[in-house]
């Protein structure tokens, strides 16, 4: 400020108690820390959440593992230290993707019995129909199912948050042509969308993932566009407008942070909803390609053995019931925390 | 005189509705003067609130500025004339959009808006807003206009500003955010503040605390104001100049003093007689007859004649322009034929029955007033 006055705080001092009032009754309801804290004191939710932030961790781990030290075996300098692909894996256990020589296939878990033998505290869950250790595959699945389920909600995400807030800012015939473009791709069904596109591109889990998030596009711009038509109308818009804030610092910084809240929670269901979809497209051969573990491909293969032995599928099903039925539960808890009605 | 800082000339504002053509701005003209604080009054709907946010370019769709010229520190923020067929456009002279956005809006001239509650972005911090804002205007580091934001925030009179910064606008009262919106309005030192009947949403006391907040900082950085009431009681207290508005038009412009006593239009009268005093009961109200006319269809001639207790026969058919009806003794202009500059029949004219002339009595079924 160009002129600083010394008797600059007397004035409006009347005010004081106006504002003592407000600072101790209210405590801040915005925010990710108080969102948090509501989701906490939510027992389903907050089970949801340990849930995923276990996977979460499972997943990061898992990828450095298969990623990054591949990417490190090229390198002669670190072979010497016996950095190569599943190295982790590796000195701990055994490849999740070499067939190990002389280990029995298809065994049950520990202290199960069946006709290939009994189950050996060498593999608690039991082998897979090639000797491969199930406990570990399902391990480095969780990375493709948290990654790819991640990856293809936050291509819809961003793609509908983008076509939903212009459309629903600028309106008018921006908003016709987006949303008639979104509403005809909502049109056709889901899988089917998703098949094409692989169809189109490659039979590859990227176009698969990319394939899930550009299909799951409509939903997000339909719902961010219903909030942003009502938000924009709200008087801190045009205050922003009348200071000179330019009309796309104005969606990023006022319209989308206040129109966020249902995408968030739609998100959090839509990542289940995508592992379901890439679990079956891997199941369908579509998705991940062997050998690299994936929990939907685990099951494709584990349907021709499923009378001699069972445990087979039903561990990879339980992989994904539990962390779908996760990411629900978390989804669930977060609209509650959200929505201002209910907090009291 | 100096040129004015602000000088708006036949305005005209419509809005394109399924129902026909409202026309809600319908050629005023006024002026703002460097440090003077000018009112515009005028019931609901009469078309204030649409008449300034012209002068930012602010109008939506389906609105627009269909005619007239607004000047500001000699540059040109908007001109819009007709072409041939009657299709209105902006001339060259026009500042375009861009340039509007970056050099006036929020650096010289600036709003504060009716709702407090609904003017600050719920997600973002108080203090962060106000930060964004400077920083956005005045082209300082993120750390001076930190420490500036923290200034105007004392600066307006709220208490412990420094804590206050990180708070979110709900932790506020709604004196205390309106306080904000003039920190924010006023950080950029704009030399024109729209203030668009900022007390309306707030009580009498808290009014009264902004107000006398307004004229000690408009008198501390000399910023000239635009402001937008319905209530005669502040426009009595802050204002230099008043302009009254009517039906998208302005009937009667004076200083604040002729205003209340040479009062000049019936309007003008009749909205002072219906400021409720607390010395009266509801029964000794004196509302103004009827509600105001549909600016889509509005009444030929005068508008106010439907509702005037000094209508007659001419008010009909002549629509008066505002026109100075004190020999230029002091600068009040009203736009009623009643007065001697007219020179129209008004004298001869036989009065009108309007229901408003036979004095205002009050009845459930006559006394709805829109107010």
């Amino acid at each position: 400020m160009a002129t600083t006055h010394s008797d600059s705080e007397t004035i409006g001092s009347e005010s004081v108690d106006d504002a003592e009032q407000s600072v101790s009754s209210v405590e801040a309801r915005v925010g990710w820390r108080y969102t948090l804290a509501q989701v906490r004191k939510d027992p389903t939710a907050f089970a949801g959440f340990i849930i995923i932030a276990v996977a979460s961790v499972v997943a990061v781990v898992t990828t450095i593992d298969a990623v990054v030290f591949e990417y490190l075996a090229q390198y002669q300098v670190f072979a010497q230290f016996g950095v190569e692909k599943y190295w982790l894996a590796k000195t701990v256990w055994m490849s999740p993707t070499a067939e190990p020589a002389g280990t029995p296939t298809l065994l049950p878990p520990v202290g199960m019995e069946n006709t290939f033998g009994q189950g050996t505290w060498a593999h608690p869950l039991g082998t897979d129909d090639r000797g491969r250790d199930i406990l570990l595959r399902l391990i480095y699945g969780t990375r493709i199912a948290i990654l790819v389920g991640v990856l293809a909600t936050a291509i819809g995400l961003v793609g509908g948050m983008v076509i939903g807030a212009v459309s629903g800012y600028y309106g008018g015939w921006t908003d016709d042509v987006l949303m008639r473009l979104a509403e005809t791709l909502y049109a056709i069904p889901f899988l089917v969308l998703v098949l094409a596109f692989i169809a189109a591109f490659g039979r590859s889990i990227t176009f698969a993932m990319i394939g899930v998030g550009v299909a799951s596009i409509p939903k997000f711009a339909r719902l961010i566009r219903s909030r942003v038509v009502s938000v924009r109308e709200d008087e801190y818009v045009e205050a922003a407008k009348a200071a000179g804030v330019r009309d796309r610092n104005i969606i990023l910084r006022h319209v989308i942070p206040n129109s966020f809240a249902p995408v968030l929670v739609q998100a959090t269901l839509q990542v289940g909803t995508a592992i379901i979809i890439i679990a079956g497209l891997s199941f369908l051969g579509f998705g991940i390609q062997p050998p690299t573990p994936s929990w939907g491909q685990m099951l494709s293969v584990s349907r021709n053995y499923m009378i001699q032995n069972p445990w087979f599928s039903v561990w990879p099903g339980l992989c994904i019931l539990i962390t779908v039925v996760a990411f629900n539960m978390f989804g669930d808890g977060l609209r509650d925390a959200l929505d201002p009605r209910l907090n009291n | 005189m100096s040129a004015p800082l602000l000088r708006v000339d036949d305005l005209e504002v419509q809005f394109f509705t399924e129902d026909g053509v409202v026309r809600a701005v319908d050629g005023i003209s006024f002026d703002v003067r460097e440090g003077e604080l000018v009112g515009l009054v005028g019931e609901s709907g009469a078309g204030k609130s649409v008449a300034v946010s012209a002068i930012m370019r602010l109008v939506e769709s389906p609105g627009r500025i269909v005619g007239g010229c607004i000047e500001f520190k000699g540059e040109t923020l908007i001109e819009v004339e007709r072409d041939d067929d009657g299709e209105p456009y902006r001339t060259d002279a026009t500042i375009p959009d861009g340039e509007l956005r970056e050099r006036i809006r929020g650096r010289e001239i600036a709003i504060i808006f009716q709702d407090p509650m609904e003017s600050l972005n719920p997600v973002f911090t108080v203090g962060g807003q106000l930060r964004e804002f400077i920083e956005l205007n005045r082209d300082l580091s993120e750390r001076e206009a930190r420490e500036t934001a923290v200034q105007m925030l004392r600066e307006v009179g709220i208490p412990e500003a420094a804590a206050r910064y990180d708070d979110y606008p709900h932790q506020f009262s709604g004196g205390m955010r309106q306080r904000v919106l003039i920190a924010m309005a006023l950080a950029c030192e704009p030399s024109l503040i729209i203030a668009d009947e900022p007390t309306t949403a707030l009580d009498v006391t808290v009014e009264a605390q902004i107000l006398d907040l307004v004229d000690e900082l408009q008198e501390r950085y000399d910023t000239s104001f635009v402001w937008v009431t319905h209530d005669m009681g502040v426009v009595a207290e802050i204002c230099d100049r008043v302009n009254v508005m009517y039906l998208g038009e302005i009937v009667e412009q004076a200083p604040v003093d002729d205003l209340f006593y040479d009062t000049q239009h019936p309007y003008t009268e009749a909205l002072l007689d219906s400021v409720p005093r607390p010395d009266e009961t509801v029964e000794e109200l004196n509302p103004i007859k009827g509600v105001m006319p549909e600016a889509i269809n509005p009444p030929a001639g005068c508008r106010f004649h439907t509702r005037c207790p000094d209508a007659r026969e001419a008010c009909k058919t002549t629509n008066p322009d505002c026109r100075d009806v004190t020999d230029g003794v002091t600068e009040h202009r009203a736009a009623c034929i009643k007065h001697d500059a007219f020179e129209t029949a008004y004298e001869g004219s036989p009065p009108l029955e309007t229901g408003a002339g036979g004095g205002f009595d009050v009845s459930l079924s006559g006394g709805e007033s829109d107010d």
